[in-house]
């Protein structure tokens, strides 16, 4: 290649920027900036009446935000709701991909029905959960009363609230982790389930010998999808419980809308918003050094 | 004529499955077609006695004669539920739009090309994909209030595009890795880097870039989280926002289902097309 070819011939990282800098800088504004922006309000206090003002404290919000028993409260409400809602989605995921898998017909029409609850939006699936699990309206006083009970039968209460919130996530969530498994299932050679049935293998032997092995990098990032997209849901909480009844569902996310703007106290919900932060991103940490470092060398 | 009894489980494990995905919609699907009469019932009949289409036509503000004579006049929240419609449709397409148009380069480079730096961006990335909504807000909020955006639409598409964004850039980088290796070959047939990536590269990978796109539009037409905070009650209100007018003030359960019904047709409609495509796009690819 001749010198004036190569310098026609922009580089690598020359081409990378060209294509890539507008983007990144736009990223930057819309991600970097405001992120920027939430620390410097985290270190204040913000108040809106009477004009915009705002006053440092340094790291009071902070140790506000550890001190306040709600917090405590708030948290433990998210890990519940996340490890339930993980739970379910990782198992009836893998359960509907294993059910694909099988030659059927209308397969596809089955397929489209299955990804469904996906597509809805999440507030959607809390309206369709509230008229579901509530009593005026669920299903469980319907069937009560067609087995000769006459008592409503309401699950949104103090109790089961949490259930009913992780039951609708994982029905909205499922679907997405059942299509990258059966993709996944689909890889698999029939070759080696014959195999199997000539070492004669039970079915669970088979199922933990050959069919799960490859999946298991796959459940370990939906694993994570899951742990992430649960622990940052508001909408399907807020139009399924409120946070309630009481505050029996206020997950973190939902702490921080009170707190920021129904208190208007950007202050310290933006301080609130970075401890969420730090445990999303500190849960995604350990699930990579326990699990997904021994799965991604195993491949 | 003997049916071994393996297919009969395979069958009622797809009966299983298909209940569990379609009972809740079924559920909350019968209520727009009730009558008032019997939605005021105790217990609610298991599905309509007399389906009637009533609160479809009441929702865009028509009335409905019912068979009986009796008139369901029209919502009186008709006209916000039409200009959500309106709003979301806006606020989607251009979403959709301008993601594609940031995304397909972001993501070609991420996934072919290699500058420094890049698992450090690569990791920003999938952190934007982490934040949680109600945080990112909170800066938003504030921002906009003081540059007088909430309550417009620009404001609103603004803040979309930070979900948008990181998401469809994540699932192309995986989808754009697996395409051949084609840009030597382009090059000696004397493309330009350019436009190996308008002109092979896009083609080629046509399915991914669909994908990217209804995803894009199905986040954009689901999003509610800002919405609320930064809309609700203006005129810039989307078809969620203007919804929820049923949901907490007028409690008219077969107004509310119709119109939650109307915001799952788009979702529906993408359903057959997503099934078959959503596979290809690798989210596990990138993480590796």
């Amino acid at each position: 290649m001749s010198a004036a070819q190569r310098t026609a011939e922009l580089s690598n990282l020359r081409f990378s920027l060209l294509l890539a800098l507008p983007v990144l800088v736009f990223l930057l504004l819309v991600v970097a900036y405001p992120l920027g922006y939430a620390l410097w309000m985290s270190l204040h206090e913000i108040s809106f009446f009477g004009g915009y003002k705002a006053t440092f404290v340094g790291a009071e919000n902070f140790s506000d935000v550890i001190d306040d028993r709600k917090f405590k409260k708030s948290l433990w409400i998210t890990v519940r709701f996340t490890l339930e809602s993980v739970a379910l989605a990782m198992v009836i995921g893998l359960l509907i991909a294993l059910v694909l898998n099988r030659k059927m017909r209308f397969a596809g029409l089955v397929r489209t029905i299955v990804i469904l609850p996906w597509c809805i939006s999440l507030y959607g699936t809390g309206v369709i959960f509230s008229n579901l699990a509530k009593g005026q309206t669920g299903i469980g006083t319907a069937i009560a009363y067609a087995l000769g009970f006459d008592e409503a039968v309401n699950v949104v209460n103090r109790q089961w609230v949490i259930e009913v919130l992780a039951v609708g996530n994982a029905w909205n969530m499922a679907p997405l982790v059942a299509f990258f498994l059966l993709a996944n299932l689909k890889t698999i050679p029939s070759r080696l389930y014959d195999l199997a049935a000539i070492d004669r293998m039970s079915r669970l032997e088979t199922f933990l010998n050959v069919t799960l092995p490859p999946l298991r990098f796959t459940l370990f990032v939906f694993t994570c999808i899951t742990t992430v997209l649960s622990m940052k849901l508001f909408d399907f909480i807020f139009v399924l419980s409120g946070g309630g009844p009481g505050t029996a569902s206020s997950t973190l996310t939902y702490r921080i809308y009170k707190e920021s703007f129904k208190d208007l106290d950007l202050g310290y919900g933006a301080a609130m918003s970075f401890m969420l932060l730090a445990l999303i991103l500190g849960t995604t940490l350990l699930l990579y050094a326990f699990w997904g470092r021994r799965e991604a060398r195993s491949i | 004529m003997r049916i071994r009894l393996s297919t009969i489980w395979s069958w009622l494990a797809l009966a299983v499955v298909v209940i569990w995905t379609l009972l809740p919609i079924y559920w909350f699907l019968k209520n727009s077609l009730l009558t008032p009469d019997e939605i005021a019932r105790f217990p609610q009949p298991l599905y309509p006695l007399e389906p009637t289409p009533a609160a479809f036509f009441n929702i865009f503000g028509f009335e409905y004669e019912m068979a009986d004579g009796l008139v369901r006049r029209g919502s009186g929240q008709a006209n916000q539920i039409i200009r959500g419609l309106g709003n979301s449709l806006i606020v989607s397409a251009v979403v959709t739009v301008v993601t594609l148009f940031v995304v397909l380069p972001l993501a070609y480079v991420f996934a072919r090309l290699d500058f420094p730096h890049k698992n450090k961006l690569l990791f920003a990335i999938l952190l934007a994909v982490a934040l949680p909504p109600v945080s990112t807000l909170i800066p938003f909020y504030a921002m906009y209030v003081r540059l007088g955006l909430s309550g417009t639409l620009v404001g609103l598409i603004i803040v979309t595009l930070t979900i948008t964004i990181p998401f469809v850039t994540w699932m192309l980088i995986g989808y754009f890795r697996n395409l051949p290796q084609v840009e030597r070959l382009a090059r000696i047939d004397g493309f330009s880097r350019f436009e190996t990536f308008v002109k092979i590269i896009v083609p080629l990978g046509r399915s991914g870039v669909a994908v990217a796109a209804v995803i894009a539009f199905l986040f954009s037409w689901n999003e509610y989280t800002y919405a609320l905070l930064l809309v609700n009650g203006t005129t810039a209100n989307t078809l969620p926002t203007a919804i929820s007018g049923f949901l907490f003030q007028h409690p008219e359960p077969s107004h509310l289902a119709a119109a939650v019904v109307l915001t799952m047709v788009p979702p529906a409609l993408v359903a057959f097309f997503l099934q078959r495509h959503i596979a290809e796009m690798n989210l596990v690819d990138p993480v590796r």
